[in-house]
């Protein structure tokens, strides 16, 4: 990376919270002059966060999508809605411009995320210094994207609200719904806790 | 030090030659935006916030869907949402979604009244830092784009049981999506303090 240099080697670092560029030599935590929020060089104990998170939202991902996230009681039949059955339901309802929206959203979405970041992971882990752009451009899909996995889980709450006791039919939540709900908080917080900047480190020291 | 600005996603070091009124500067390695200055007055960005508070009001005052079927109506509002899981006793989903669709939609709109009124009478919010930094936590937090999708997968599925009809609250809530987004994108951080900057010597 000739020409180019970093704020690490100026003894510059980013505000975590405003972005200001902060002039501090070392490596301890300051306090951020513009906004007084703390100050790291890189993300404490990043790669380590970001790898407990993601293997917890890894392992509830099975229950979330074995699990019944919803029970339907109408008249004529009670039903359990795992996720994937709820799109099938709605492909043959013939709604499949939504079916398709739920299962990228559901399904597709925090499968991906859970890859990415592992992979991501393991780039940094061993150092590879291949495509980081490539690796940067991923990393900030899968956070803008990571949100939309939510989806489900509002439609579960109106549905629930609406039909709760009502004549028609009988909705409850399934313990799938609090999987879920988990795997979307987990795999928000990994990427949140993962810091970029160590995919530009291993080429930036080398 | 004002001369350098130091890229948050790849820890490139740039010069920072002038701070135009209208910008959008990305960094030269890895794309990402280093800052976006507009010719936005705080008066603008206030009239927004306003908007979102009326808008916010009217979502949580009239019903989101009601179901009819045969004569019968059944309702539920923005909080309704919430407190149906909770009341199966699923506390933490019910919170999840309280807070993803309500409460920090909420708390930005009263954070940000609380750090631009100061700033209009060039003066700064007592707890100006504390409240920035929760509203930097906050923001990714607030999901109302992806409640309203949601709602409609709700509607689309309830459309087979019975008579849907759609109330204010889902329409002011769409609005309100739309405010906060323009919101985050006239304001963004970088707006917020070259505002105090310029006006808190």
């Amino acid at each position: 990376m000739t020409g180019l240099v970093t704020g690490r080697a100026l003894g510059l670092r980013v505000c975590a919270h405003c972005r200001a560029t902060v002039r501090a030599p070392g490596t301890a935590p300051c306090l951020c002059p513009r906004c007084g929020g703390r100050v790291h060089v890189r993300k404490p104990n990043s790669l380590a966060t970001t790898a407990a998170l993601l293997a917890t939202a890894a392992f509830l991902y099975i229950p979330a999508n074995l699990l019944p996230v919803m029970h339907m009681r109408t008249f004529f039949d009670v039903e359990d809605d795992t996720i994937l059955s709820g799109v099938l339901t709605l492909i043959q309802e013939g709604e499949w411009p939504l079916a398709l929206l739920v299962f990228v959203a559901s399904i597709v979405v925090p499968l991906l995320k859970i890859l990415a970041l592992t992979w991501l992971l393991l780039s940094v882990y061993r150092g590879w210094g291949g495509n980081i752009r490539g690796r940067s451009k991923l990393f900030r899909l899968v956070e803008y994207i990571g949100r939309w996995s939510m989806l489900d889980v509002f439609a579960i709450s109106l549905l629930v609200a609406l039909v709760q006791i009502s004549a028609l039919a009988t909705i409850q939540v399934g313990l799938g719904a609090l999987a879920f709900g988990a795997v979307v908080v987990l795999t928000m917080l990994a990427a949140q806790s993962f810091d970029e900047r160590l995919l530009w480190d291993t080429g930036d020291r080398g | 030090m004002a001369s350098v600005i130091v890229c948050h996603a790849c820890d490139l070091a740039h010069r920072r030659d002038a701070v135009l009124p209208a910008a959008r500067v990305r960094c030269v390695r890895c794309g990402a935006e280093l800052y976006r200055t507009n010719a936005v007055s705080i008066d603008n960005a206030l009239a927004l916030v306003v908007s979102a508070a009326v808008l916010f009001a009217l979502s949580n005052s009239y019903p989101m869907v009601t179901l009819e079927l045969n004569g019968s109506f059944r309702d539920t509002t923005l909080l309704g949402a919430a407190i149906g899981l909770y009341s199966q006793g699923y506390a933490p989903v019910a919170a999840l979604v309280l807070l993803t669709s309500l409460l920090a939609p909420l708390l930005e709109i009263v954070a940000l009244f609380y750090l631009l009124i100061p700033l209009r009478r060039r003066a700064r919010a007592e707890a100006q830092n504390e409240v920035f930094r929760l509203l930097t936590r906050l923001r990714p937090w607030a999901m109302p784009e992806v409640f309203m999708l949601g709602a409609l997968v709700a509607l689309v599925k309830l459309a087979a049981l019975a008579n849907v009809i759609p109330g204010v609250s889902l329409f002011s809530y769409g609005a309100l999506m739309v405010v906060l987004a323009a919101l985050t994108y006239v304001a963004p951080a970088e707006q917020f303090w070259h505002w105090a900057e310029g006006r808190v010597q």
